[in-house]
């Protein structure tokens, strides 16, 4: 880009290129779409080229290393470098300033780099690029899939492509932009098997409940705008402005910052916006998991995170503790309403997507409460308060770098657990005839029809194993350095201000009640002697797929490093920079201590009554419903045999009868989603299907008709324009004649 | 006129200021000379001595080659056309070529340049790429050299295109109406000639007659229009033109001389109502000639309109806005209706590239409408200069960037015409299939065309509006700065010139959209299923116009300011 003006804070040699970041994988959507369209079939684009998936992999590699530049770029001058500005103008020129008549106008692109962008950037980068090998390994190889790949590959791209727009953008605008380029490629991957009457009203649900929150999220720029009369990071985070702004009208900028909440709450799945996620499983698999881990989640955790900078302004404080508490309330009601729905759901792939929804509950809760402490706390001026602000927003974002990784694994791992199951049972009941018989009742998704899956898959238990403890938060596994922050920053922050007892009694609850139905998933399938005979015969999967969990695995075991290097103190706040303590070593036993050992005794009895729940009581309750040896003559990995051994002890000693409660109206309230769908279906048919279907009247007569009128009518002055052309030179002269005469006459009459 | 130096014809200076102009006659005496060269020999009368003087005979194997005069003709553009760059990137001088009495003949300045870029540019790719297109007869994949003309046929094609840049190049910098009007008859004669080039075919000839009885009635009046001038004023300099219209402009004969004028140069833009032979021109002649009458004759038109109207009948002779205004406004609305309207339900692709070049003239007309809405003498008007000089920006660019997608348009085309003609919107089916690379470019063009970001055809598009709304408001900006309040009524009326220039734009969506669904959904042609014929030539042409298109719409800022230096020197009170 020659039209590259640098208005630069900081100018860093690999920020130039940080543009290619976006572009690569847009301009990768182009090409793969374009070839595919063209080569289709042809053997070296499906065999070679894997209909598009190597064209998107280096692609996505370049995405990733040169993310990794500008990341460590960004780490290395990290002291008193706050963030980096780069402009890129689309066109200078002075045409552009409209003199007297208009102001400036600049039509420009801009990079903004900070610790949250950083953070979400290595995320969606390196995450993007697993699920990229794994697609290879699970799409290619079903033949369902086959000569429409190149779809999937190009959504997939240009998906990406949108949430790492949305990270790298420096305003509100792009940001929403790219956000809207996010939300176009869910519903159609989600829809990705859209002859499917479930997949195609699945794709249809997640884009129109996303849409509502984007409305709202639209809204609430349009006053940010208004406050501020711009939307780049650059001026509304200026702390002369937020003082301006802050002395007529905060309650104004909460109404705002609310409204483009509720964008972030349709986009991260939160309730009421929730509704769309679980159905969402009805696109394949490695698509869960972009949707699920690496981008459009986050997105709405991104928004809230962006929106730090108002609530830890100077000007405001005070002003926005509500809005805090609001966040925090819906993250607390979400994170126990999902994860109670997932207790008692069978099909694999919807636990886990309930436990995205809980799990991202945690994370707006710990937002919410680093919000309220920055909002209330002069943290500006108190160091105290400013290592307790800082290290509440970094628990969250730290719990937002550990799922996004553990619930990448899990989707990548049952996504190697249903492919194996469907090709075991398409090896029993169809033969190995290539026919295709999808349409018969096995549900390969069901945890009813695997059970023992240990011994066979080795490597994919292990990884959704580890996947699973990283998310439940058992001790010195992922996420449990960060989940235990954000359960002690909720007491914290309800110590202050009782409101906030509410969220903070939901995480707690939920830190056990996530041990239960992650431990039951993993016990209902990899535990136990297979449940039917698909399960007995199911084989190890391929090296696409196994690649990325081998790598993920190692991700979610080495957090205990990231937590000693300070992850949570740099990730929140650049003041602390990277590897803040001496070393590595130093830094892990001051977060022990921390964690296992606080000097505060509230804080270390709630430390212990988390893991009780999260690690004993849960999982314990599971182990007595679930457990069971392995089928005999099987043998597992060694270090997942002490984990199948006590289920079935537990098993044996603690089981008991649970008939009643699955009988109980409760379960089926909690089978058929606690019934806000059937609310929401009610609504919608009554309320607003009847305003549509007279909008839709409207549609058809007033627009349809006009619009038709215009075509017919611009068709039919076609043909007559057209019939003056006669051909004949004689004609032309004539009408050359016309035209002399009358503009002599037009001339001479206006002078 | 302070710093433009005075040169007079071959003295000193004269080679270095008109070097692009004098390779192009170098290049056009080697096209008569290179391919009659030969064995022949001489005797010296009365004696057996024969003494070889290398013309006639049998001709060596490079001077039969029937490519040769291509090559000539190509390399001569070529290196025109960087010559003119070369001389940009030296930084311009201002020459004035005077004749022994100190009339001033030829003028050198950005403004000229630039527009010899855009002829130069157009002619170059248009020669180049048509190196393999003359054949005898035409269909086959492979074009061997016996299929080709012989090439003392290539050489007269060849010569008319560089006689036709000659022409153009002089219309460029003349100051003269006559020295204008010679230009102008030279650059007309040549494309009359390539037009009906193809004597062969019945469409060929008879497009090309048509073509030149018009253009001779047009070209008639429009020699009419500036012996009235020359009547009026007693002179043929545009300088003294333009002062004494200053003085008494508002006269029956100026008046109608200059009306005269606008139906000459009318034609050459094909501004309706005197476009009625272009769309058979364009669908005769061979695609590449089609697209230098769409983009460099156009372009040649508009030069001279911009000459004859802002210079000598200058908006500052009368009260605030130009004599011709209301005529210019009405034939600019009329020409870009008129245009769409007719390509809506063309299903000649040379046709509709056809009608829509008379509607990108009315796009131009409505920007050259709007120059004239005001007093644009920076002298005089201060502000509302600015905003003309972004018009006539807006203006030049468009012609420049025009060169890229519309040209590129034809050369497409060309490819399909020598597989057998491209006459029908279906003879484009299937060629995403055939030749994927192909159909993108032209994918590229027509969005370009429809102006859609970001590609070089929006900018331009989206400048030209810009810059009309912004003269429209005027000098009301200072007032809404003030909070003054405002309607839509106290805007100048070429606002509303601007409003239907957006409504034309999406009309003309469909048609090229259309080009498009054909490419890249149809089947191809019955007994066209097979590879494209070759010639790399023509895409490499093509890849230059692509990469134009693409470049300048991402990163135009050098161009724009180009043009915008152009558009500054245009203000004859340098």
């Amino acid at each position: 880009m020659s039209g590259a003006e640098a208005t630069t804070t900081v100018h860093s040699e690999w920020m130039q290129y940080a543009p290619l970041i976006i572009l690569l994988p847009m301009i990768a959507f182009a090409v793969i779409l374009f070839l595919g369209r063209v080569f289709n079939g042809h053997p070296f684009w499906k065999n070679t080229l894997k209909e598009g998936g190597l064209i998107a992999l280096p692609v996505m590699g370049a995405s990733l290393i040169l993310s990794l530049l500008l990341i460590s770029e960004f780490l290395k001058g990290n002291s008193g470098v706050d963030d980096i500005f780069e402009k890129i103008a689309w066109i200078n020129t002075g045409l552009w300033d409209g003199g007297s008549t208009t102001e400036s106008v600049s039509f420009g692109f801009g990079i903004y780099v900070d610790h949250v962008t950083v953070m979400l950037l290595f995320v969606a980068s390196f995450l993007c690029l697993l699920i990229n090998v794994f697609s290879i390994g699970y799409m290619n190889t079903d033949p369902i899939n086959d000569n429409r790949n190149h779809r999937f590959y190009a959504e997939f791209v240009l998906f990406c492509s949108g949430m790492l727009g949305m990270v790298l953008a420096d305003s509100f605008l792009w940001l929403f932009i790219f956000w809207e380029i996010m939300g176009l490629c869910s519903y159609l991957l989600i829809g990705f098997y859209y002859e499917r009457p479930s997949a195609a009203s699945a794709a249809k649900k997640a884009f129109l409940t996303t849409r509502i929150g984007d409305v709202f999220l639209m809204i609430g720029l349009v006053m940010l705008w208004d406050l501020f009369g711009s939307l780049d990071y650059a001026v509304v985070f200026d702390t002369q402005n937020i003082e301006a702004v802050a002395e007529n009208s905060a309650g104004t900028l909460q109404w705002a910052l609310g409204l483009m909440f509720i964008g972030a709450v349709g986009k991260s799945a939160q309730f009421p916006l929730h509704v769309w996620l679980p159905d969402a499983m009805e696109g394949p698999t490695p698509v869960s998991a972009l949707i699920h881990a690496a981008t459009m989640v986050n997105a709405g955790l991104y928004l809230v995170a962006r929106m730090f900078p108002f609530f830890g302004a100077e000007a405001l404080h005070g002003d926005l503790d509500d809005l805090a508490f609001i966040i925090a309330a819906v993250g607390g009601i979400t994170a126990v309403m999902a994860a109670a729905i997932a207790f008692v759901q069978m099909d694999l792939k919807k636990v886990l997507a309930y436990s995205t929804m809980s799990q991202l509950a945690y994370i707006f809760t710990g937002l919410g409460c680093a919000m309220y402490l920055a909002n209330t706390l002069d943290w500006h001026n108190d160091s105290d308060a400013h290592y307790i602000v800082v290290v509440a927003f970094g628990a969250s974002l730290f719990h937002l770098f550990n799922h996004a990784m553990a619930k990448g694994m899990l989707f990548m791992a049952s996504g190697s657990v249903i492919h194996e199951v469907h090709h075991a049972h398409h090896h029993l009941h169809h033969g190995d005839h290539g026919d295709d018989h999808h349409d018969d009742d096995f549900d390969a998704q069901s945890m009813e029809n695997m059970g023992g899956l240990a011994s066979k898959m080795p490597i994919t238990a292990t990884a959704m194993l580890i996947g699973s403890a990283s998310i439940m938060g058992l001790p010195f596994i992922g996420g449990f350095w960060s989940k235990e922050g954000i359960i002690a920053n909720a007491w914290r922050v309800a110590q202050d201000d009782p409101r906030f007892l509410f969220p903070a009694m939901c995480v707690l609850i939920g830190a056990a009640m996530t041990g239960f139905y992650m431990s039951r998933m993993w016990l209902k399938t990899f535990a136990g002697k297979p449940n039917n005979e698909v399960a007995a015969h199911v084989g190890p999967t391929n090296i696409w797929i196994k690649t990325p969990l081998f790598i993920l695995t190692f991700v979610t075991l080495s957090s205990v490093l990231l937590a000693g290097m300070g992850f949570t103190h740099w990730a929140a706040d650049t003041e602390y920079s990277f590897l803040s303590e001496k070393n590595i070593l130093d830094g892990i036993l001051y977060e022990m201590e921390h964690a296992f050992a606080n000097s505060d005794a509230f804080f270390f009895i709630l430390t212990y009554v988390a893991i009780f729940l999260s690690a004993i009581l849960g999982p314990g309750i599971a182990m007595a419903l679930y457990g069971g040896k392995l089928a005999d003559g099987e043998v597992t990995k060694p270090w997942m045999r002490p984990v199948v051994r006590l289920s079935a002890w537990v098993n044996k000693r603690f089981h008991f009868d649970n008939t009643a409660f699955r009988e109980s109206s409760l379960a089926t309230a909690l089978e058929n989603r606690l019934y806000i769908d059937e609310y929401y279906d009610k609504a919608m048919i009554n309320i607003v299907a009847g305003f549509s279907n007279k909008v839709a009247e409207a549609d058809t007569e007033v627009i349809d008709g006009t619009i038709k009128a215009i075509e017919s009518g611009s068709q039919s002055l076609s043909t007559a324009v057209r019939s003056l052309t006669t051909g004949s030179a004689r004609d032309y002269i004539l009408m050359v004649a016309v035209g002399t005469l009358t503009i002599s006459l037009l001339i001479w009459g206006v002078a | 006129m302070s710093n433009v130096s005075r040169v007079e014809p071959f003295g000193d200076g004269f080679i270095t200021a008109l070097c692009p102009e004098l390779m192009l006659f170098a290049g056009m005496l080697l096209l008569i000379l290179v391919p009659n060269l030969g064995k022949g020999t001489f005797r010296i009368p009365g004696t057996q001595i024969r003494l070889p003087w290398l013309l006639g005979g049998t001709r060596f194997k490079f001077s039969s080659d029937p490519r040769l005069p291509a090559w000539i003709a190509s390399l001569t553009l070529g290196g025109a056309f960087l010559s003119v760059l070369y001389i940009f990137n030296q930084g311009l001088e201002r020459v004035v070529i005077v004749s022994e009495s100190g009339k001033e003949l030829l003028l050198i300045n950005g403004f000229s340049r630039i527009f010899e870029l855009i002829f130069f540019g157009a002619l170059a790719l248009a020669a180049f790429s048509s190196m393999n297109r003359l054949q005898v007869k035409g269909i086959g994949s492979k074009v061997s050299e016996h299929e080709l003309y012989n090439n003392r046929r290539q050489a007269d094609f060849y010569i008319l295109m560089v006689t036709c840049a000659l022409g153009m190049s002089v219309v460029a910098l003349a100051q003269d109406l006559f020295v204008l009007f010679i230009g102008l008859e030279l650059a007309s004669f040549s494309t009359y000639v390539l037009v009906a080039f193809l004597k062969e075919s019945k469409v060929g000839v008879e497009s090309g007659m048509k073509y030149f009885i018009v253009g001779s009635v047009a070209s008639g009046v429009g020699l009419y229009g500036l012996s009235m001038l020359y009547l009026w004023a007693g002179s043929l300099q545009f300088s003294v033109l333009a002062a004494t219209f200053a003085v008494s402009g508002t006269t029956a004969l100026p008046l109608i001389g200059i009306g005269f004028v606008l139906v000459g140069f009318g034609f050459k833009v094909s501004a309706a109502p005197f476009h009625f032979a272009a769309p058979d021109a364009y669908a005769g002649a061979i695609s590449p000639v089609a697209g230098v009458l769409a983009t460099a004759s156009k372009a040649m038109g508009m030069l001279g309109l911009v000459r004859m109207l802002l210079i000598v009948a200058a908006p500052e002779s009368s009260d605030g806005s130009a004599v011709w205004l209301v005529c210019l406004g009405a034939m600019a609305a009329i020409t870009m209706t008129w245009g769409n309207l007719a390509a809506l339900g063309s299903d000649n692709p040379k046709r509709m590239l056809a009608y829509s070049s008379v509607a990108h003239a009315g796009y131009m007309l409505a920007a050259l409408t709007a120059v004239g809405a005001w007093n644009w003498d920076a002298a005089v008007a201060g502000d509302a200069s600015a905003a003309a000089v972004a018009v006539m920006t807006a203006l030049i660019f468009h012609l420049v960037v025009l060169v890229a997608f519309k040209l590129g348009a034809f050369l497409v085309l060309s490819i399909l015409e020598s597989e057998g003609g491209a006459s029908r919107l279906s003879s484009l089916g299937g060629l995403a299939k055939r030749e994927p690379l192909l159909a993108v470019a032209m994918f590229i063009f027509m969005i370009s065309l429809a102006g859609v970001p970001p590609m070089a055809g929006f900018l331009s598009k989206l400048l030209v509006i810009m810059g009309i709304v912004r003269i429209a408001v005027g000098d009301m900006g200072a007032e809404i700065a003030d909070g003054g309040i405002y309607v839509l009524g106290d805007m100048h009326w070429v606002w509303w010139l601007a409003l239907l220039m957006v409504i034309n734009s999406a009309i003309s969506v469909f048609y090229y959209l259309r080009v498009v669904v054909v490419m890249f959904f149809d089947e191809p042609e019955q007994g066209r299923e097979g590879p494209l014929p070759g010639g790399w030539q023509v895409r490499v042409a093509i890849l230059a116009c692509v990469l134009t298109t693409v470049l300048v719409g991402v990163a135009g800022d050098s161009l724009i300011r180009l043009c915008e230096m152009a558009a500054q020197s245009l203000n004859y009170n340098w």
